[in-house]
């Protein structure tokens, strides 16, 4: 788990553009959006574009992506359970 | 309806391949022997923060610094209009947008390179920036896409519905697109073929100005009568030179043999070879040109016979684009 949640870190850095951010930055606990990192709608639709091309997870109902998306722990359990690659 | 004759022209800053945001370029120009050069970036951390850069392209940085740098210097928070013209676009993301369009089977886009992929990008993430939320308004004419947004502000002022626009002009070139514009002829033999962003604050009243704009005139196919007409309306006053688009390539300076019969004996400036050649060209000769009227002198580095000259009367810009396009722009000093 340690190692899928450094990787998803680092892919998150490289989609979003988060330049100034190392994987060390980022609280596994902390909310994604509004607080904590601070991304917003476009970053959603980035990751969900994320867990399809990278882990084979096509999310049904966009709106799931709220839950799933709030914190690192979180979607690193969500991927763990749910990856087709 | 009154009629305005002339706007100030508060300030104009430049990103293009000679060192930034400044006027360094008309004393010690950067000098290129490749044919093919980007842009000189400024650290872009003092005008935008990491969280608002990170979906910015290179076009859109530099939009954003040259716009913020004007109003800035030209004391106008929130201009009445923005203009932008621009030939591509954010053609960097395009590509990108193109390339995953293939590669992924039209699945998978990202959403940010998408929303970059639009021409009109820039003028709105300018407006949405300063919180103008006012006129806005996009010109994609290839080589006369600035031409285009100076004269849809010019006649704006001119019906009096603004008092001040932020006019532009932006165009980065990637590899790859830099091969299919020399290939199209839009950047010939012995031209660099560069990038460019240009943003120019106008206004009707304001201190300091550069100088100011007395009419701008735009042309399709114009006949050699017509031409005749506008060069002896618009330098009826006397100026001291023509800012040209001539380059140093035969073919694209034909297109500007008229002036040697119809101006004689005044002189003609080309900026190309200082600033290389790109759809926002015409931008980069009118920022030239009020920096010389605002300095009070020509730079040998523009002029044709390597001598400075004085600037005191006004620089008349001239653009052609394809020998068919024509555009002139007339800048004069304040209060003359």
């Amino acid at each position: 788990m340690e190692e899928l949640i450094l990787k998803l870190k680092q892919e998150i850095i490289e989609v979003l553009n988060l330049e100034d951010i190392k994987p060390e930055d980022i609280d596994n606990d902390a909310p994604l959006f509004g607080e904590g990192l601070g991304l917003d709608s476009i970053d959603a639709l980035e990751l969900i574009v994320l867990m399809e091309k990278n882990y084979g997870i096509k999310l049904q109902d966009p709106a799931k992506g709220k839950e799933i998306f709030k914190s690192i722990n979180v979607m690193a359990d969500y991927i763990q359970k749910n990856r087709t690659r | 309806m009154e009629q305005k004759t002339s706007v100030k022209i508060l300030s104009a800053k430049q990103i293009t391949i000679q060192n930034p945001l400044c006027e360094e370029w008309m004393e010690n120009p950067l000098e290129y022997s490749e044919d093919y050069v980007r842009a000189v970036d400024p650290d872009f951390k003092q005008f935008i923060s990491a969280g608002d850069a990170r979906r910015m392209g290179k076009l859109l940085k530099r939009a954003l610094a040259t716009s913020l740098s004007a109003l800035q210097e030209g004391g106008i928070e929130n201009p009445d209009a923005i203009i932008t013209g621009t030939g591509f676009g954010s053609i960097e993301n395009t590509e990108l947008f193109l390339d995953a369009l293939v590669r992924e089977g039209e699945q998978l886009l990202k959403p940010t390179q998408f929303m970059q992929s639009t021409h009109n990008t820039a003028s709105s993430l300018i407006g949405i920036h300063t919180h103008c939320h006012g006129y806005n308004s996009t010109y994609s004419q290839k080589g006369f896409s600035f031409d285009s947004a100076l004269y849809d502000a010019w006649m704006q002022f001119c019906v009096g519905r603004i008092k001040s626009a932020l006019v532009g002009s932006h165009d980065e070139m990637s590899p790859v697109f830099s091969g299919f514009v020399r290939k199209a002829g839009h950047v010939r033999e012995g031209e660099i073929c560069s990038e460019a962003a240009i943003s120019v604050l106008l206004a009707e009243n304001g201190d300091n100005a550069y100088c100011t704009l007395e009419g701008v005139k735009l042309f399709d196919t114009p006949s050699e009568e017509t031409l005749r007409k506008v060069l002896a309306d618009m330098t009826a006053g006397s100026i001291d030179a023509v800012m040209t688009g001539m380059s140093g390539n035969r073919d694209n300076d034909l297109w500007y043999g008229f002036l040697n019969a119809m101006l004689p004996g005044v002189p003609q400036l080309k900026y190309k070879p200082v600033f290389g050649v790109n759809f926002s060209s015409s931008a980069t000769g009118f920022y030239s040109a009020a920096c010389c009227i605002r300095e009070g002198r020509i730079p040998a580095i523009l002029t044709t016979d390597g001598k400075p000259l004085e600037c005191r009367k006004g620089i008349l810009a001239v653009n052609v684009v394809e020998g068919r396009h024509y555009s002139f722009s007339l800048l004069k000093p304040c209060g003359k």
